[in-house]
């Protein structure tokens, strides 16, 4: 489902370059549940952009869906984020005047393919995650571990290919979080791609493959 | 991708909009205010230069446009208490000479004369007028007749009244045959006329009594010479008529050469030249302080915009990664604006239909209101909207996911 040939990326500060990916081969396929471990700084966010479409590699190629993404402009992206990524960030990034189902219905908004009975949909989502007394709720009445499953419902309002997550027990507690990262196995197990990006080696044995980066290579990478 | 589909779209879209205009709504509160009242203002000139010259329109077709008035008194005179009676009745008879004219009215009004029916009283001017004083008005009667030909020519004590002299005297009482006393005149009234109105910014054209002129120079005031005003018509040039007017009355009056006249002359056309200098002022005026309202609420509209694309960078860099592309946020974000500054626009055409009274009271300027009003008022909210809304919309689709999401 995605391969990467020798990645690289730099940022330019002033005239020095600074390297963040130093040459990353990878390919991940579908059904598979990786779990992308670094420390800060590694450059594992900036991986997770790219992969996410969100930033442009300096070398390499890309390839998405076996479509070199090379290229594409700002609508083509946009579309192809829309249609086959769901994202979960660590501060879960809900908006603030929606209540919850509005909240899962934004991808909704941006898509071109047909979803029948959207709301229907996103309600099935918030009741198979607990949520069904709160889906009128504004996120500032939902507690964290509430919110991330909104936000985990919103990435799947659209029936993406790859759910990618950033960090995303970071602002919860650990018996919260494990019940994150365990919804992200039931997610996997119904055949949905997961990579979730993360510092906690707590969380390495929720995955079937573990990639560890390292000063922007590859240092490990390990199927169970 | 089905029809169902764009409407549910449409639909989350424009919920989306409700909730994000309410929930920033000091922000929406203020640029709606703004746009409002410049709005406001923009229809308040509109509708009164519309309904000024509607009603100078009337004016001119009442008098007809081949009619000239001469008045008493020079230019510097500017009120008409403070005039003196200049023109005679030698003049008339001179002016009625000149190729062209076909009508000659002669007027002396005498103003502030008491007058009483049983126990009621009233105070108004009576103008003393020839036959033709009717027809060349086009004034005509609620009830009863004109003064009879015998009565002008035998100085009879007659008189027709104008509706708001019959109100305040008859309380709606049959007029017609019943005896008046003016000054120290009894006299019968034979006709009500017809209301009128007033004129523009000027007295009430229905307060007024008329009768012969014979009667009220020989009985009402004993004067044989002075008319206040005589009102002429015309076949030919109005202006150039005018001029023959100017001469004849010059020569008639000892005038000498240099000297300014001791008379005024005014045409409809001179109406309808003072209603375009009021309406021009009146746009300069209003004009300018509707412009600078709305480009004031259009700055306090893009400054709170601008502020707030900071508090939403996350909403949108969110938006970016979920698939909205930049062109989906910048026409978001300008219809956020546009939304505002319409409802502002549709808030002060409302406001002004429901002051249209009151103003028309504060200025006794009749207002017109049309559908060109409405037009003009939403394609400038349009464009405040779109002006204001641009770079802050601009600003906010330039917003990379990536540096929205790091935080």
């Amino acid at each position: 489902m995605i391969t990467l040939k020798n990645i690289r990326k730099s940022y330019f500060v002033g005239e020095r370059e600074l390297p963040i990916l130093k040459g990353i081969d990878l390919e991940i396929k579908h059904g598979e549940f990786v779990i992308l471990m670094g420390v800060s700084g590694s450059g594992k966010t900036t991986l997770m952009n790219i992969i996410g479409l969100l930033d442009k590699q300096t070398e390499g190629q890309f390839y998405f869906m076996d479509t070199s993404v090379e290229g594409l402009d700002d609508e083509a992206l946009a579309g192809f984020r829309n249609r086959h990524i769901g994202f979960v960030f660590q501060q879960f990034f809900l908006l603030p005047y929606l209540n919850a189902i509005e909240n899962v219905l934004i991808p909704m908004v941006y898509s071109e393919k047909e979803i029948k009975h959207p709301r229907d949909k996103a309600r099935h989502l918030l009741d198979r995650f607990g949520l069904l007394e709160r889906i009128y709720n504004r996120p500032s009445q939902l507690s964290g571990g509430e919110q991330q499953r909104v936000a985990i419902a919103r990435a799947l309002i659209n029936d993406p290919d790859l759910i990618l997550a950033d960090e995303p027990t970071g602002a919860l507690d650990s018996k919260t979080g494990n019940e994150i990262m365990e919804l992200f196995r039931m997610l996997n197990e119904d055949g949905k791609t997961v990579m979730v990006v993360t510092h906690d080696p707590k969380l390495a044995s929720y995955g079937r493959r573990l990639i560890r980066i390292e000063d922007g290579t590859i240092s490990e990478d390990i199927t169970t | 991708m089905g029809l169902s589909q764009k409407i549910s779209q449409l639909r989350e879209f424009l919920e989306e909009t409700l909730k994000i205009l309410y929930y920033y709504r000091s922000r929406v509160v203020f640029s709606f205010s703004g746009v409002a009242l410049g709005i406001l203002s923009i229809c308040v000139i509109v509708t009164t230069i519309d309904g000024a010259n509607k009603k100078a329109y009337e004016i001119f077709e009442a008098l007809g446009p081949d009619s000239i008035m001469i008045f008493s008194g020079s230019e510097r005179q500017r009120t008409a208490r403070e005039r003196v009676n200049t023109l005679t009745v030698s003049d008339a008879d001179l002016l009625q000479r000149i190729g062209g004219i076909y009508d000659v009215l002669k007027v002396f009004q005498v103003r502030g004369v008491n007058m009483k029916y049983r126990d009621r009283k009233w105070q108004t001017q009576v103008v003393g007028g020839t036959e033709n004083y009717f027809t060349s008005f086009k004034w005509a009667l609620q009830s009863g007749s004109y003064f009879s030909r015998e009565a002008y020519d035998n100085a009879e004590a007659e008189c027709v009244i104008g509706a708001k002299v019959s109100e305040e005297l008859f309380k709606g009482e049959n007029a017609i045959g019943k005896v008046i006393q003016i000054g120290q005149l009894p006299t019968k009234v034979a006709g009500v006329l017809e209301e009128r109105g007033g004129s523009v910014g000027g007295p009430n054209m229905d307060d007024r009594v008329i009768m012969p002129l014979t009667t009220v120079m020989s009985r009402l005031s004993n004067e044989k010479r002075f008319l206040s005003m005589i009102r002429l018509k015309t076949n030919r040039d109005v202006d150039a008529t005018i001029e023959d007017v100017k001469m004849v009355l010059r020569n008639n009056h000892g005038i000498p050469e240099g000297s300014e006249d001791n008379f005024m002359t005014r045409s409809s056309k001179d109406i309808l030249q003072f209603v375009s200098v009021i309406s021009g002022s009146l746009f300069l005026f209003l004009g300018t302080a509707s412009i600078v309202a709305l480009v004031v609420s259009g700055f306090v509209l893009a400054n709170l915009f601008y502020l707030t694309i900071q508090e939403r960078k996350k909403d949108i860099g969110i938006r970016r990664a979920y698939g909205a592309t930049r062109k989906g946020i910048l026409l978001s974000f300008l219809f956020e604006s546009v939304f505002i500054t319409i409802l502002g626009g549709i808030a002060g055409v409302l406001l002004s239909i429901a002051l249209e009274g009151t103003f028309e009271k504060l200025f006794d300027i009749p207002m017109e209101f049309s559908f060109k009003v409405v037009i003009f008022a939403l394609v400038f909210s349009f464009l405040t909207g779109v002006l204001s809304g641009l770079k802050p919309a601009l600003k906010a689709s330039r917003i990379e996911p990536i540096e929205a999401i790091r935080g």
